[in-house]
C-alpha cells in the first residue's frame, strides 16, 4: 500500500504552473470514479459502524434482536464496561498477546524476506509457495490442525516429546494453563501472519539499489551494518505500515482464540478482546455492552494507528 | 500533498480493518444456494437423532407436501446459543430448530420463535412431556415443543471390572471408590472417563449429596448453591473421580467419549443412552472390543436406587422468521407424530409423548429398564430464561476444568456462585 502511495511522488511535484491552473477547473470525473467505491464503503462498513455506535448507547438484548424497541440509556453501557475489572484484565491480556505475536511476526517475517533475497530461484520459489499456502489457509482450519498437533492424548507434540525425552508426555494438556494456552495461540497467529510480512518486505527489499549495497560493502560495512544503515531506511515506511496492520490484526484476533477455546482451556482465563466482545454480545445476549466494548476497541486502535501515522509522516519529512 | 494522501489511504485502510472487527459479531450470511421457494431447512443438533428418523422425516415430508423438500442441517452443541442468536435473527434463518431444553427459554422469551399454541393439540397436547412443555412455554404460550428426552446411563467394561475385581456399585460412594480402584489396577486405563468440561455428569453428585444448582428466593431472585456444604461434598467426589480415576483430558469435553471407552482406555463411561450404538460398533460398523463385554447400570444414588441425573433433552421450534411457516408446521407435526417418536424411542431416546414411554426399546430390554430407571429420577437446571447465558458463557465448563485441575473447591465454588447470581439476577 505504501508502495502505491509513494509512486505518485515524482509526478506530483513536477506539474508546471499551466497544469496546475488546469486542475483548478471543476471536474466531476474523479468524484464519479470514486463514487462506486464510496458507496460500497458506506453501505458495508459505514452503516454497520453507525449501527454499532448507536447500539452501544442502547439497552440492546435478545428481545431487541428479534424486534423489540430499544431504549436509549446514555453512557450506561460504557460506564458498566469501564467499571468492570474483567474488561481491563481482558484488554491487558490482549495487548500482551499482541505485543508478543507482532514482535515474533515482524522479526521472523523480515528474516525470511532477507533469506528469500539471498536464495536462488528454485529455493525461493519453494519458500514462496510454502508461504503462500500458509497465507491461503483459513485461520479456523489452521487452528484446528494446530489443535491436533497439540492434542492432549494423540497430539504430535506430545508424541515427539515422549520420544525425545523418554518421559511420558501423553495426557499433558497444552491449553489448560493460560500461559501455555497463549504460547500455542501466539504460535498459530504468528505462523499465519508471517507470509504477509515476508512477502511485503521482500517486495520492498527488491527496491534497494544493488549499487548502494555494493558501495557500502566496499567501504567495509558488515552485513548487520548494511542491514541497519541502508536496508532499513529504504524499507522503513513499509515496515511501519506492516507493523500497524499487524498490531490491529493481532489486537482484534478472534478465530484462533475462539477455536482454541473449544478445543481446551478455561474460557474465562483466555478471553481476548475480540472473543470477549463476541461472548458478551452473543453468548450473554447483551449487544449494548458488546457494542460499547467494540467502540472502545476501535478508539484504542485508532489511537495506535494515529500515533504511527504521525511517526511515519515525520520520518518522511526527515528523509 | 502526497503525504496527506498516504496518511488518508492508511487511515481508510485501518478503518476497513477496524470495521471488520466491529462487525465481527454481526450475523454473516452462511454460504447457501438460492433457496427454492419450498425448501425447508431443519437444524438438528449433534448426532442424537438416529439416521432412521432423519430418513423418515425427509421422506414423509416430501410425500405430504408434493414439490417441497426438507433438508436437515446438522449443528454442534458447542456454541449453539450463539449460533441460534445470530441465525434466527438473520434473513437466512433456518425454518425449524432444535435446542437444548435448558436453552429454550432464551429464545422463547425473546420472540425468536413462532407461537405454536394453535397446533399444540395436533402435536400431542397433554400427552407431551410436562417438564419440556414448561421449558418451551413463555407467557402461557407454547413456542418450543418437546422433542425428546435423554437419560444418562453408565456403561462399563465387564472384562475390566472382573480383572480389577470390582462389582457394579450400589451407592454413589462405591461408584467413586470403584473408579479409583479400577484406575489403580489397570495402568493406562481410566477407571471412570471424566473429562473436565463434562458438567452434565457432575451435577448428580451435587444433587445426591443434597445440594442444588440454584434456588429461588421468595422475592424471585436466585441464590446459587455450589458453595453450600452439601454441594461441596458432592464436588469433592467429582474432584476425586476426575483427578484419581480419570485419565481424560482435564480440559477436554465429552464429545466422542465413547472412543476411549470402546478402545479399552476407560473402564466406565456415563453417557446418553444412544451412545450405545457408538460403543458396540465403530464408524465403519465393525465390532469393537466392547461388543461382547458391555454392561450398563443406572448411576446409583447416595443411598442405593437410581441417582437424580441431569434431564437432558431437546425442544424444537419454528423460527419466527421462517419463510414457510405452514410447511414448517407440517414438518413439526411429523417430528412429533407417533411413528417418528417411536423411531426415537426404539433408539433409546425417551420420546416426547408420555404414551410412547413404554416403546423405549433400546438394544436390549435390560438397557431399556436402566434408561427408564435413570429417566424416572431426572432433574433440571434452574428454570430461568437467563440460565442459557450461564451455559453459553461456559461458566460450568470453566469451573469443572479447574476442579479437574485440582483447584480449591470451596473458593472456586464461591466464585462460581457469584458469577451465576450476577447473570440470573442481572
Amino acid at each position: 500500500m505504501s508502495v502505491m502511495t509513494r509512486v505518485p511522488e515524482v509526478p506530483a511535484t513536477a506539474p508546471a504552473p499551466a497544469a496546475r491552473k488546469a486542475r483548478r477547473r471543476v471536474d466531476g470525473t474523479p468524484l464519479a470514479l470514486l463514487l462506486p467505491a464510496l458507496i460500497m464503503l458506506i453501505v458495508f462498513i459505514g452503516w454497520p459502524l453507525v449501527q454499532l455506535v448507536v447500539m452501544s448507547f442502547q439497552k440492546y438484548g435478545r428481545e431487541q434482536i428479534f424486534g423489540a424497541p430499544a431504549e436509549f440509556i446514555g453512557l450506561g453501557n460504557y460506564l458498566r464496561v469501564l467499571g468492570d475489572p474483567e474488561f481491563w484484565t481482558v484488554l491487558a491480556r490482549s495487548i500482551g498477546l499482541c505485543v508478543v505475536s507482532v514482535a515474533a511476526t515482524m522479526v521472523l517475517g523480515v528474516a525470511i524476506a532477507l533469506m528469500m533475497k539471498a536464495l536462488g530461484t528454485v529455493m525461493r520459489t519453494v519458500v514462496s509457495v510454502g508461504l503462500l499456502l500458509a497465507w491461503a489457509m483459513p485461520a479456523l482450519t489452521a487452528t484446528i490442525v494446530w489443535g491436533w498437533i497439540f492434542d492432549t492424548d494423540y497430539g504430535l507434540v506430545n508424541y515427539l516429546l515422549t520420544q525425545l525425552t523418554g518421559e511420558s508426555w501423553r495426557g499433558h494438556s497444552w491449553l489448560s494453563d493460560p500461559l501455555s494456552f497463549f504460547t500455542v495461540a501466539a504460535i498459530i497467529i504468528t505462523w499465519g501472519a508471517i507470509p504477509f510480512v515476508a512477502f511485503s518486505t521482500y517486495a520492498g527489499l527488491t527496491q534497494v539499489p544493488d549499487e548502494v549495497m555494493e558501495a557500502a560493502a566496499l567501504d567495509g560495512a558488515g552485513g548487520w551494518q548494511r542491514f541497519r544503515l541502508i536496508v532499513v531506511p529504504y524499507v522503513r515506511s513499509i515496515l511501519i505500515v506492516l507493523l500497524i496492520l499487524q498490531v490491529i490484526w493481532d489486537l482484534r484476533v478472534f478465530a484462533q482464540i475462539y477455536a482454541l477455546q473449544t478445543i481446551g482451556g478455561v474460557r474465562a482465563d483466555t478471553n481476548t478482546i475480540g472473543v470477549y466482545i463476541y461472548s458478551v454480545s452473543m453468548a450473554t445476549g447483551d449487544l449494548g455492552s458488546g457494542g460499547a466494548i467494540a467502540v472502545i476497541l476501535v478508539l484504542v486502535l485508532l489511537a495506535i494507528s494515529a500515533y504511527y501515522i504521525r511517526t511515519m509522516l515525520k520520518t518522511e519529512e526527515e528523509l | 500533498m502526497n503525504k496527506k494522501l498516504g496518511a488518508f489511504a492508511l487511515l481508510s485502510a485501518s478503518a476497513v480493518v477496524l470495521a471488520g472487527c466491529a462487525t465481527g459479531g454481526a450475523p454473516t450470511p452462511t454460504a447457501d444456494g438460492t433457496p427454492e421457494p419450498a425448501e425447508l431447512r431443519v437444524w438438528l443438533v449433534g448426532t442424537d437423532t438416529p439416521q432412521a428418523a432423519r430418513d423418515y422425516l425427509v421422506e414423509t415430508f416430501a410425500d405430504k407436501n408434493p414439490g417441497s423438500t426438507l433438508v436437515i442441517e446438522e449443528q454442534q452443541w458447542t456454541g449453539l446459543v450463539d449460533k441460534l442468536t445470530t441465525s434466527l435473527s438473520s434473513s437466512d434463518s433456518p425454518d425449524i430448530v432444535e435446542m437444548g431444553n435448558t436453552q429454550a427459554a432464551a429464545f422463547t422469551s425473546a420472540g425468536a420463535l413462532l407461537d405454536l399454541s394453535d397446533i399444540q393439540d395436533a402435536l400431542g397436547g397433554s400427552d407431551l412431556l410436562d417438564g419440556f412443555v414448561e421449558a418451551g412455554t413463555w407467557d402461557g404460550k407454547l413456542y418450543a415443543a418437546p422433542y425428546y428426552s435423554g437419560a444418562r446411563v453408565v456403561f462399563y467394561n465387564t472384562a475390566q471390572y472382573e480383572d480389577a475385581g470390582v462389582k457394579v456399585p450400589t451407592t454413589l460412594e462405591e461408584y467413586v471408590s470403584n473408579g479409583v480402584t479400577l484406575a489403580g489396577a489397570l495402568p493406562g486405563v481410566s477407571g471412570v472417563y471424566f473429562p473436565g468440561k463434562d458438567w452434565y455428569n457432575a451435577l448428580p453428585f451435587i444433587w445426591e449429596n443434597g445440594g442444588e444448582v440454584a434456588v429461588q428466593n421468595g422475592d424471585g431472585t436466585w441464590d446459587a448453591q455450589f458453595s453450600s456444604e452439601a454441594s461441596i461434598a458432592g464436588l469433592t467426589q467429582v474432584q476425586e473421580l476426575m483427578t484419581k480415576a480419570s485419565l481424560a483430558a482435564k480440559d477436554g469435553d465429552e464429545t466422542e467419549a465413547w472412543v476411549p471407552f470402546r478402545t479399552e482406555k476407560a473402564a466406565t463411561l456415563s453417557a446418553p443412552s444412544w451412545a450405545y450404538w457408538s460403543i458396540v460398533a465403530d464408524e465403519d460398523k465393525k465390532d469393537t472390543a466392547l461388543t461382547d463385554t458391555l454392561g450398563y447400570f443406572a448411576l446409583p444414588g447416595s443411598d442405593g436406587g437410581a441417582a437424580q441425573v441431569f434431564a437432558g433433552g431437546s425442544n424444537v421450534g419454528i423460527a419466527a422468521r421462517s419463510a414457510h411457516p405452514e410447511l414448517a408446521k407440517s414438518a413439526l407435526e411429523i417430528m412429533l407424530s407417533d411413528d417418528y417418536q417411536t423411531i426415537l424411542a426404539e433408539n433409546g431416546l425417551v420420546p416426547a409423548k408420555k404414551a410412547l414411554g413404554s416403546k423405549v426399546a433400546a438394544a436390549t430390554p435390560e438397557l431399556a429398564a436402566v434408561i427408564a430407571d435413570a429417566a424416572a429420577n431426572a432433574k433440571l437446571t434452574p428454570a430461568s430464561p437467563k440460565w442459557a447465558d450461564v451455559e453459553a458463557k461456559g461458566l460450568l465448563q470453566d469451573f469443572f476444568v479447574k476442579v479437574a485441575g485440582g483447584g480449591d473447591i470451596a473458593s472456586l465454588a464461591t466464585e462460581l456462585d457469584t458469577q451465576i447470581e450476577s447473570i440470573l439476577n442481572g
